[in-house]
């Protein structure tokens, strides 16, 4: 895989190092525009560090992040949000006193740059709106005066999502969303995301196979912090050296 | 979060009727209750100031009394030493605060957690102390007296040296900055305020500058705990370096948990119920802290969410079962 | 000038002593069990005050070092069974908790100890000439105990059986349950031994600093910043945050008034939270 015009994010021999063990390890990657690319690879092989670096989260101990073509090497983490990339995490992360409709407003206000303090939050008709429009393309309309903790967990993953979505990005990172869903869960998880989409890059760290045979537009195999094949899902699955490595070991 | 229509006609009929009820109270109580009554409220803004901080953003701070000391001080050494008026002092009493907790705010909000609460009590104890050793300017814990004059707004016109209008006065201030806050946490900036409290990593990932909105939360909270402690200094004509020692602050963590965190009224009711209980106490008993302390424990082992808390569980039950 | 600085020097290094074995104890509690223990003050000071009391009916400090920490420690064994079984785990609430049981202790003692405060009057009045003045051997003991006790506790830690099982369930809680290792035991007498440090420094404090209820206000808030500018968890790091704090404080003050050297250590805190937050020698 190498840059081409419609590249949207760039990682060029980016490293991270935890004292002596090296977790990421001079990974290029390019990933294209509208592209969904699967980042899978055995345990501990560096994915959700490699996403954490992507969004800011930790700081590379060397090489380079481009997005849209602009450096964003090491920018904090509510920075790189307001460029354009949201993230969703393994364990769930959400605000979990509050409502979903609380959830889902405080993602679509943060779009905002300035919060007024003297007015009542529900009288902001602009912000008021793409909250409803989100609760309509989540379809947690209903739910909407439930508080989190009375979800039940494949609900929670699909908020986590809809949360990732109301701040409008360009690149999804999602981290291993069917974590803990049964393979029911997992599908509807899966058609729920389908149809919540409007053409935004992702890359999906992801365990499943089943899914990520069936989303992934290509694949990049991470093992020990290095990237060990990269390809369309078909290509993958026969390449000898992944299979020993992952597929063969994990795939039942 | 968010307030329904009926709960908010509901909070103005209540609000309204409190105040008028105060209003009327001086008539039927003598001078020592209104005192104590004053104080009352300079403790209930002391409180819900700190629920800001506490209740609705999660900062847990034991340094609020240095701004509480700094804003009586303000008021005390600019009216004896300066010959300020007391529009412009109590006004200095909430801005040199605010600047103050822009200072200590910036450092601090770089940490979390107990390394926050510590660094809070580090700065606290470093005022008090200069506090209590700076005697030629602070009067240490002897403190220093004054008399104010009296409080003009165009041609309206308060003697705080009479404590009916006192009462008033500060009543009113109070009253304001209740409505004032209670707006605030309304608000949108009230709402990141709250995301902040209940996820930080969250709010950070969804494009919050999580430290930037610390630093105003606690700046805010900074200046209205500015305002109590000038309140405190024009109520008692006085201002003593034991006001700045983070104990002062304890008093605002006592009321909040009591009445409840994150909802304004709690730490209001808090602060009534365990001063009205101390003060009936020490007719009984000198030992009001060792009352305090087991109603503290009482009630975090108990009703951790304060007594609003208890009230608001129990109107939940009574809906549910209808 | 020079007896000055000695003096100043051996006074940091003693006081330093006491307040490393309050840290100790402090964050022995804290990296085990997670409590953010406000009481640990009023727990210092209670030995302090059984202190005095025994050596009013017996006379001897000997006997007051030994039984005053054995009383303290049941009153945390107490206060663990009853108060902090029920709230582990929730720092905020154990704070306030604390804070509230700190409260009700102090108004305690003041209601049955009263409060004025009392001396102590020392175990030993020996004198060591040191250069042109004299030093107090009483310090130099008390110096010595601490020490001793510092030295008893890491071999508690890492010669014996529940040594380990404290070091393993700071480790890995979960592991530590499921090698079999009796968890809520372990909380337990950590705890105790907690307090029973606390009250240790209290009793070795005691004659040099007078006994009174609010004796453990200031040294609780010390024992804080000790802990967090140490490392917590780090308990070589208490024992070196402590010497260094007392240490500086008592040179300052040889230049500049106590409570503005004071003002220092604790500037100094600040900056060590800020550049190094898990403290000068945590990981």
């Amino acid at each position: 895989m190498s840059e081409t015009s419609e590249t949207i994010l760039k990682l060029v021999d980016v490293n991270k190092a935890f004292g002596g063990l090296l977790a990421v390890n001079k990974v290029n990657l390019y990933v294209q525009k509208g592209e969904l690319r699967a980042l899978i690879g055995p345990n501990g092989a560096g994915k959700t560090t490699l996403l954490n670096l992507i969004n800011g989260t930790l700081s590379v101990s060397g090489g380079h992040i481009f997005f849209k073509g602009k450096e964003i090497t090491n920018l904090s983490p509510h920075r790189i949000s307001h460029i354009g990339i949201a993230r969703t995490l393994q364990i769930t992360s959400l605000f979990s006193g509050l409502t979903v409709f609380e959830n889902i407003w405080t993602a679509v206000q943060s779009r905002k740059k300035f919060f007024n303090p003297f007015i009542r939050a529900l009288k902001w008709q602009d912000v008021r709106e793409k909250t409803e429009s989100m609760l309509e393309l989540t379809g947690f309309q209903d739910k909407a005066q439930l508080v989190c903790s009375e979800l039940s967990y494949g609900d929670q993953r699909i908020l986590e999502m809809g949360i990732a979505l109301s701040t409008e990005p360009d690149l999804l990172l999602l981290d291993e969303p069917t974590a803990g869903l049964n393979s029911q869960e997992s599908m509807l998880l899966v058609r729920k995301t389908r149809s919540m989409l409007s053409g935004q890059t992702i890359i999906l760290v992801e365990h499943d196979m089943g899914v990520v045979m069936e989303l992934a537009d290509n694949i990049s195999v991470l093992h020990y912090g290095s990237i060990l094949a990269e390809g369309p899902p078909d290509e993958i699955k026969e390449n000898e050296e992944v299979k020993k490595v992952y597929l063969g070991s994990e795939h039942a | 979060m968010f307030i329904q229509k009926g709960k908010s006609f509901g909070f103005i009929l209540i609000f309204v009727l409190i105040l008028l009820l105060l209003t009327v109270l001086p008539f039927f109580v003598d001078l020592f209750y209104q005192t104590f009554l004053t104080e009352l409220f300079v403790w209930i803004l002391f409180a819900i100031s700190f629920d800001l901080i506490f209740g609705y953003t999660g900062l847990l701070s034991f340094g609020q009394a240095l701004f509480f000391g700094l804003g009586s001080y303000t008021v005390t050494i600019l009216m004896r030493q300066f010959g300020f008026n007391t529009e412009l002092s109590l006004l200095l009493s909430i801005v040199i605060p605010i600047l103050f907790a822009w200072f200590v705010g910036y450092f601090s909000v770089k940490l979390t957690g107990i390394h926050f609460v510590i660094i809070t009590i580090i700065f606290a104890i470093i005022g008090n102390i200069i506090g209590d050793t700076w005697t030629s300017f602070t009067g240490g814990s002897d403190g220093l007296t004054f008399s104010p004059p009296p409080f003009r707004l165009g041609l309206f016109q308060i003697d705080l040296m009479d404590i009916k209008g006192n009462y008033y006065f500060v009543l009113t201030v109070v009253a304001i900055s209740y409505l004032f806050l209670r707006r605030m946490v309304q608000s949108p900036l009230g709402k990141v305020f709250i995301s902040i409290r209940e996820n930080e990593d969250r709010a950070r990932l969804i494009g919050y500058n999580v430290q930037r909105y610390k630093l105003i939360a606690f700046m805010i909270a900074g200046g209205l705990s500015g305002l109590a402690g000038g309140l405190y200094s024009l109520t008692l004509k006085y201002a003593s370096a034991g006001y700045l020692h983070w104990s002062v602050s304890g008093h605002a963590v006592v009321y909040t948990i009591v009445g409840g965190m994150g909802t304004l009224m709690g730490p209001a009711l808090g602060a009534g119920i365990v001063m009205s209980l101390e003060h009936y106490l020490i007719n009984y008993l000198q030992a009001t802290d060792l009352v305090v302390g087991i109603v503290l424990v009482f009630m975090v082992l108990v009703a951790p969410k304060g007594l609003v808390g208890l009230i608001q569980s129990k109107f939940k039950r009574r809906k549910a079962s209808v | 000038m020079i007896s000055n600085l000695a003096i100043a020097i051996l006074n940091g290094i003693v006081w330093g002593l006491i307040m490393a074995l309050i840290a100790l104890g402090l964050n022995m509690i804290f990296g085990l069990l997670h409590i953010i223990n406000m009481a640990h003050g009023a727990l210092y000071m209670l030995g302090a005050v059984v202190a005095w009391y025994l050596i009013e009916i017996t006379g001897s400090f000997w006997i007051a070092l030994v039984v005053a920490p054995l009383c303290v420690g049941l009153i945390g064994l107490i206060i663990e069974r009853g108060l902090i079984r029920t709230i582990e785990d929730k720092p905020i609430i154990t704070i306030i908790c604390t804070f509230g049981l700190m409260l009700a202790v102090q108004q305690l003692v003041l209601m049955i100890f009263g409060g004025s405060p009392r001396r102590i009057s020392p175990p030993v009045a020996y004198r060591f000439p040191l250069f042109e003045l004299q030093y107090p051997a009483m310090r130099i003991m008390i110096a010595l105990i601490s020490i001793g006790l510092m030295i008893g506790l890491w071999i508690f830690l890492r010669k014996t059986k529940y040594g380990l099982w404290m070091r393993a369930v700071v480790q890995d809680r979960e592991m530590a349950v499921g090698l079999g290792i009796p968890v809520n035991k372990v909380y337990m007498w950590t705890f105790v031994l907690g307090s029973a440090l606390a009250a240790f420094s209290g009793v070795l404090a005691a004659p040099i600093v007078s006994v009174e209820f609010m004796m453990g206000r200031e040294v609780l808030i010390m024992a804080f910043i000790i802990v967090i500018v140490g490392g917590m968890g780090n308990l070589e790091g208490s024992v070196l945050a402590a010497i260094m704090i007392s240490l500086i404080q008592g040179i300052g003050s040889l230049f500049v008034p106590p409570s503005i050297a004071t003002v220092f250590a604790l500037a100094f805190m600040i900056i060590v939270l800020l550049i190094r937050p898990q403290g000068l020698f945590g990981e």
